[in-house]
């Protein structure tokens, strides 16, 4: 009984702590963050110069080495010459034979899915070629 | 009894929180309008591939999507292959000398090579001569 009483008597003297305005700015900081934080995957990019047939950007009077990429029953196939190669590993452990100065380009069926092309390119990347080049296949559209 | 009159009786008191209530509303307001570039990418299953760590900050040019189904979008719009050609050619005219024209390109992974084929060579046409595939980690982490 006398303790409740000197509790009132503490919270009359201390009086009421506002919480709306601090909730206020509690939840705006909320929102703020909220706004601020980037959920998007974050994306990298793999660069690759244009080439066309006939005529190129490249400027060495060297032939790049070309990275023709078919699909064999589903699966895309890197053929470098007479090599194939199936996946990545095998790829970038022939490209890893091959001189760096000439470059890479890379050609592709049409029917090709892109992702083999990134792989090709990132494959090239790995392997040290800074000369990287994609030949777009003739197509009517 | 004379009782006091005016203020002077009553201590100022400033409130600062209406004032950073409204402080906070405007920067909301300013980040929302500014990220809307950014949050208009369309959602496109990318390339799973490391990628390269750029060493240079350099912002791509012109961005365009290409879809499962070979459609090409620039800011979120369909456009035809025509209309991409006539918007690159007026970027890389108006691109200051020495500066080069970079195009990412935003394609679903199992979009037939076809569709990238069609449109780099509109690309090229234009003078194009640098582009990029923008690709996501394995996990699709960041790096």
């Amino acid at each position: 009984m006398t303790r409740s009483r000197s509790v009132r008597r503490r919270r009359s003297r201390l009086g009421a702590l506002p919480l709306t305005s601090m909730i206020d700015v509690v939840f705006l900081l909320l929102v703020f963050f909220l706004v601020t934080a980037d959920f998007a995957k974050k994306e990298n990019k793999l660069p690759s110069a244009l080439q066309t047939e006939g005529g190129g950007v490249q400027s060495s009077d060297m032939q790049p080495q070309i990275i023709r990429i078919s699909v064999l029953n589903g699966q895309p196939v890197f053929t470098i010459g007479q090599v194939r190669c199936g996946d990545r590993v095998s790829l970038e452990s022939v490209l890893a034979q091959l001189p760096r100065e000439p470059g890479v380009a890379i050609k592709a069926d049409p029917d090709v899915p892109i992702q083999s092309i990134a792989t090709a390119l990132q494959a090239a990347r790995n392997s040290g070629f800074a000369r990287r080049s994609y030949v777009p296949g003739e197509s009517s559209d | 009894m004379r009782r006091r009159s005016g203020t002077s009786g009553h201590m100022l008191n400033v409130d600062l929180t209406p004032m950073i209530d409204v402080v906070f509303q405007l920067i909301i307001f300013f980040m929302f309008t500014s990220q809307f570039g950014e949050l208009r990418r369309t959602d496109i299953d990318l390339p799973k591939e490391q990628g390269e760590e750029e060493t240079e900050k350099q912002q791509a040019s012109m961005i365009i999507d290409l879809t499962l189904d070979g459609q090409y979008l620039f800011e979120s719009k369909p456009m035809s292959l025509i209309e991409i050609e006539r918007i690159a050619a007026t970027g890389v005219a108006s691109q200051p000398e020495g500066e080069p024209f970079d195009v990412l390109v935003r394609p679903d992974r199992n979009a037939p090579a076809v569709y990238l084929d069609r449109l780099l060579m509109r690309l090229s046409g234009v003078g194009v001569r640098r582009w990029k595939l923008a690709t996501v980690d394995q996990e699709g982490a960041s790096q």
